[in-house]
C-alpha cells in the first residue's frame, strides 16, 4: 500500500487525562448505546415469540407467506457487509486509507442492496394482500391472530430498516470525513466505534430472521 | 468619602466589581452563547434546574386545579373533558418533565464529576444534546397543551389512547419519546463517566453513595427507557396508521400495552426514588458528622433495588386479566423490594444515632423524607398484597401511596439537596431561618394534603373522577386545604433562593464541614472543577465520628 506510512491515532479531548482513557470511554459509550438499542427491539421479539406460543397454527400460517429466500439472501448480504466493515477497521488500524475507504463504500452498497431486497419483499407482500392495516382486503382475514403477527413483522423489519438507513447515512458522512487528510491521525477510533454499530444492525437482523421467518416453518 | 464607600452605603449586598479570586464557572464567560452552547456540566446542570423548575410550576398549577375541582362533590367546576385533561397534564409534566430529570439531570450533572474528581462528564457535547432533546420533547408536549390537551392520563392506556380518545395524543407521545432519548443519553454519559473518569485512588467503594445511586439509576435509564419508547411508538403506529397491536378490533391485545408500559414505568419509579436516596445519604452523614452506617450495604442495596425493580411490573395489573400464577409471583417479588428499601432506612437511622446532629434546613428535609418514605413504602406493601389490592386498586389509596414516595420522598430529597449544595452551585448561602420555616410548611402541607387521601381510597373513592358521593366532601376539602399550605411552602424556597443569588452571604468552600471531593474545591467551582487532579487517599465519609458496625 502506498500510504502505509500514515500515522494512526486519536486526538485527546480536554476532559480526558489520557488518550487511552478516551478510547475506552468511547467504546464503552457505544456498547451502552447498543444495549439500549437491543432492549428497544427486545419487546418486539418477545411479543412475536409469545404469540407463537399462544397461537402456533395461526403464526405458522402467517409465516408461510413471508419470503424465506429473500430473508435468507438478506442475511447473507448483511453478513458480507459486516465482513467489509471489519476489513475497513483493520485497514484503518494499519493506516491503509484507500482500502479502508473502499471497504466502507462497499459496506454502504451492501446495506443499500439489503434495502432493495427488502423493498421488493414489501412489494410482493402487497401484491399477495398481506398488508392488514390498509384499506384493501387482507388474505388471512379469517384468522384474526395472524394479524398481530403480520403487524409485528412490519414494525420490526421497518424499525430495522430505519436503523439501516440511518447507518448508511452516517457511514457515508464518515467516509467523506475519512477521505480528508489527517483523519486517521486524529480520529481513527471513530471507525472502530462505527463498526460496532454496523455489526449491531447485522446482529439484530440475525435475531429477526429466525424469530419471524424460520421457526416452525 | 470615596466613591466605593458610597456604593457600599447604597447597596450593601452588591458584590464589588472586581473579584478577589480567579473567575469561577459562573463568571468565566458571560454571553448567552456561553450558556446555551456550553459543554460545561455545571452550566448544563443549571440549564436543567431552570427548565425543570418551570415545568414544576406548570405541573403544580395543574395539581391546584385538580384540588380546586374536588372541593365540590358534583363535579361542577370543570367539564369532564377538561378535568381529564388537567390530571393528564399534571401527570405527564410531573413524571416526565420534573421527577425523572429532577435529581439526575441537575445534581447528577453538577456533582458526579466533582464527586469522582473528573474535569467533566465523558461526553460533554452529548450532555448538551440531552438538554436540547429534553427541551424539544417539552416543546411538543407544551404545544399539545396549547392546541387542546390530551385526556388519556399519563399512562396512555390502549385502546382508549389509540382509538377512542378525541384529544391530541400523538404530539404528547412524540414529546415523551424524545424526552426518553434525553434520559437514555444522560444515563449513558453517567455510566461511562463513573466507569472511566474516576480520579486516581477513587475506587468503586470510595465513591459517595450519591454516585452509586445514580449509577443504578443510569442502568434503569439504559435498560428500561427503550422499552417504553417502543411501546409508545407502537401506540403512534396504531393511532396514526391503524397497525393493530393493542386494539382487539385490529387484532391486537390491550394487556400487551400494559406489560410494555409498566416494564419501564415501574422501574421509572426507581429512577425517581434512587437519586433521592443518594441525596438523603449525603445529608444524613454530613449533618450527623458521622460516617455512613453499613456503607457497602447501602451501595449494594442501590444496585439491588435497580435489579429487582425490573421484575415487579405485574403488580400494576393484579385486576387487569393477568393470570393468577403471574400475579402471585409478582406479588412475592414486590414484597422483596421492601428488603433493600428497609436496608437504606435502617442505615440512615443508624447513621443519625449518636451522631453530632445539626438540624439545619437540609437535615429537616432529610428527616421529613425518612418518615414519609417509610409511610409511603409500607402502604406499598398493602398494595402488593393480592387480596387487599383488589379493594384498593385504582383508588385514592394508590394516589396517596405514590405521592408519599414521589413528593414526600423525591421532592423533599430534591429540596434538601438543593439547599445543601446551593452554596456550591452559586457561591451564596440561603437564609437559614426562612429555610426552616419553608421546610416546616412543606412537611405539614404535604401531610394534610395526602393523608386524607389514604382514608378516601380505603373508603372507596376511585382516582381520576371528579364526581363523588357527598360524604367524601369533608376529607376532600381537608386535602385541598392542605394543598394551599403546600403551595405556600414551595413559595418560600423559590423566593429566598432567587433572592440569595444577589443578596445571600458569600459561601465558604465547605459551609457544612462535610466530607467529599466536591467540598474540597472552591464555591462555586472553577470551570475545570479542580486546579489539580485530586488524588484520593481517604475513605468515603471520613467523619470524626465512626459508625460502629458490630453489635
Amino acid at each position: 500500500m502506498a500510504d502505509a506510512a500514515t500515522i494512526v491515532g486519536i486526538e485527546r479531548a480536554e476532559q480526558f487525562a489520557t488518550v487511552e482513557q478516551q478510547r475506552e470511554a468511547a467504546t464503552l459509550g457505544m456498547w451502552c448505546w447498543l444495549l439500549t438499542e437491543l432492549l428497544l427491539f427486545a419487546g418486539l421479539f418477545l411479543c412475536a415469540l409469545i404469540l407463537r406460543l399462544q397461537h402456533p397454527a395461526s403464526v405458522t400460517l402467517a409465516t408461510k407467506h413471508l419470503k424465506f429466500w429473500i430473508g435468507a439472501t438478506n442475511t447473507v448480504v448483511l453478513i458480507c457487509s459486516s465482513l467489509t466493515m471489519s476489513t475497513a477497521i483493520v485497514a484503518s488500524r494499519l493506516g491503509w486509507r484507500r482500502l479502508m475507504l473502499r471497504a466502507m463504500l462497499t459496506t454502504a452498497a451492501l446495506g443499500t442492496l439489503f434495502l432493495c431486497f427488502k423493498a421488493y419483499e414489501y412489494a410482493t407482500d402487497y401484491a399477495e394482500h398481506m398488508v392488514p392495516f390498509i384499506a384493501r382486503p387482507y388474505a388471512l382475514a379469517a384468522d384474526q391472530p395472524t394479524r398481530l403477527f403480520v403487524d409485528i413483522y412490519y414494525i420490526t423489519t421497518g424499525l430495522h430498516a430505519v436503523h439501516l438507513i440511518t447507518g448508511i447515512a452516517i457511514l457515508l458522512v464518515l467516509t467523506w470525513q475519512a477521505s480528508r487528510p489527517r483523519f486517521l491521525e486524529r480520529h481513527q477510533n471513530r471507525i472502530e466505534i462505527y463498526g460496532l454499530y454496523w455489526h449491531f444492525i447485522d446482529l439484530i437482523w440475525i435475531i429477526v430472521f429466525p424469530v419471524l421467518y424460520v421457526l416452525n416453518r | 468619602m470615596s466613591p466605593s464607600d458610597v456604593a457600599l452605603l447604597r447597596d450593601p449586598g452588591t458584590p464589588r466589581a472586581t473579584l478577589d479570586r480567579p473567575a469561577d464557572y459562573l463568571h468565566a464567560e458571560h454571553t448567552l452563547r456561553s450558556w446555551f452552547l456550553t459543554t460545561d456540566h455545571k452550566r448544563i446542570a443549571l440549564l436543567y434546574l431552570a427548565s425543570i423548575t418551570g415545568f414544576f410550576i406548570l405541573g403544580a398549577i395543574a395539581a391546584g386545579l385538580i384540588r380546586l375541582a374536588l372541593i365540590v362533590p358534583n363535579g361542577q367546576i370543570f367539564s369532564n373533558d377538561t378535568y381529564n385533561k388537567i390530571f393528564t397534564m399534571h401527570g405527564v409534566i410531573m413524571v416526565w418533565f420534573f421527577l425523572i430529570p429532577s435529581i439526575p439531570a441537575t445534581f447528577g450533572n453538577f456533582l458526579i464529576p466533582l464527586m469522582i474528581g473528573a474535569r467533566d462528564l465523558a461526553f460533554p457535547r452529548l450532555n448538551l444534546l440531552s438538554w436540547y432533546l429534553f427541551m424539544a420533547g417539552a416543546l411538543f408536549t407544551m404545544l399539545d397543551l396549547i392546541i387542546g390537551g390530551v385526556d388519556t392520563g399519563w399512562t396512555f392506556y390502549a385502546p382508549f389512547s389509540t382509538t377512542y380518545s378525541n384529544s391530541y395524543v400523538i404530539p404528547a407521545l412524540i414529546g415523551v419519546i424524545i424526552v426518553g432519548f434525553s434520559s437514555i443519553l444522560t444515563g449513558l454519559n453517567f455510566i461511562v463517566t463513573i466507569h472511566k473518569m474516576r480520579a486516581p485512588g477513587m475506587g468503586w467503594f470510595r465513591m459517595p453513595i450519591f454516585v452509586w445511586t445514580l449509577y443504578a439509576t443510569s442502568l434503569i435509564f439504559l435498560l428500561g427507557t427503550p422499552v417504553i419508547t417502543m411501546a409508545l411508538i407502537l401506540l403512534i403506529m396504531e393511532r396514526a396508521f391503524h397497525i393493530g397491536v393493542f386494539d382487539p378490533k385490529l387484532g391486537g391485545d390491550p394487556i400487551l400495552f400494559e406489560h410494555l408500559f409498566w416494564f419501564y414505568s415501574h422501574p421509572a419509579v426507581y429512577i425517581m426514588v434512587l437519586p433521592g436516596m443518594g441525596v438523603i445519604t449525603e445529608l444524613v452523614a454530613a449533618f450527623s458528622q458521622k460516617s455512613v452506617f453499613g456503607y457497602r450495604f447501602v451501595a449494594y442495596a442501590s444496585i439491588g433495588l435497580a435489579s429487582i425493580t425490573f421484575l415487579v411490573w405485574g403488580h400494576h395489573m393484579f385486576v387487569n386479566g393477568q393470570s393468577q400464577l403471574a400475579s402471585t409471583v409478582f406479588s412475592f417479588l414486590s414484597f422483596a423490594v421492601a428488603v433493600p428499601s428497609a436496608v437504606k432506612v435502617y442505615n440512615w437511622t443508624a447513621t443519625i444515632h449518636k451522631g453530632s446532629i445539626r438540624l439545619d434546613t437540609p437535615m429537616l428535609y432529610a428527616m421529613g423524607y425518612i418518615g414519609l418514605f417509610v409511610l409511603g413504602g409500607l402502604t406499598g406493601l398493602f398494595l402488593a398484597t393480592l387480596a387487599v389490592d383488589a379493594h384498593l386498586h385504582d383508588t385514592y389509596f394508590v394516589v396517596a401511596h405514590f405521592h408519599y414516595i414521589m413528593v414526600g420522598g423525591t421532592m423533599l430529597a430534591f429540596l434538601g439537596g438543593l439547599h445543601y449544595w446551593w452554596p456550591k452551585f452559586t457561591g451564596r448561602l440561603y437564609p437559614e431561618a426562612w429555610g426552616r420555616v419553608g421546610a416546616f410548611l412543606i412537611f405539614v402541607g404535604f401531610n394534610v394534603t395526602f393523608f386524607p387521601q389514604f382514608i378516601l381510597g380505603y373508603l372507596g373513592m376511585p382516582r381520576r373522577y371528579h364526581e363523588y358521593p357527598p360524604e367524601f366532601q369533608i376529607l376532600n376539602i381537608m386535602s385541598s386545604a392542605g394543598s394551599t399550605i403546600l403551595a405556600l411552602g414551595y413559595f418560600f424556597p423559590m423566593s429566598y433562593l432567587v433572592w440569595s443569588l444577589w443578596f445571600g452571604k458569600r459561601a465558604p468552600n465547605n459551609p457544612w464541614n462535610a466530607k467529599g471531593l466536591e467540598w474540597t474545591t472552591t464555591s462555586p467551582p472553577p470551570a475545570h472543577n479542580f486546579d489539580r487532579t485530586p488524588i484520593v487517599d481517604f475513605e468515603p465519609y471520613d467523619y470524626a465520628i465512626k459508625a460502629r458496625e458490630v453489635g
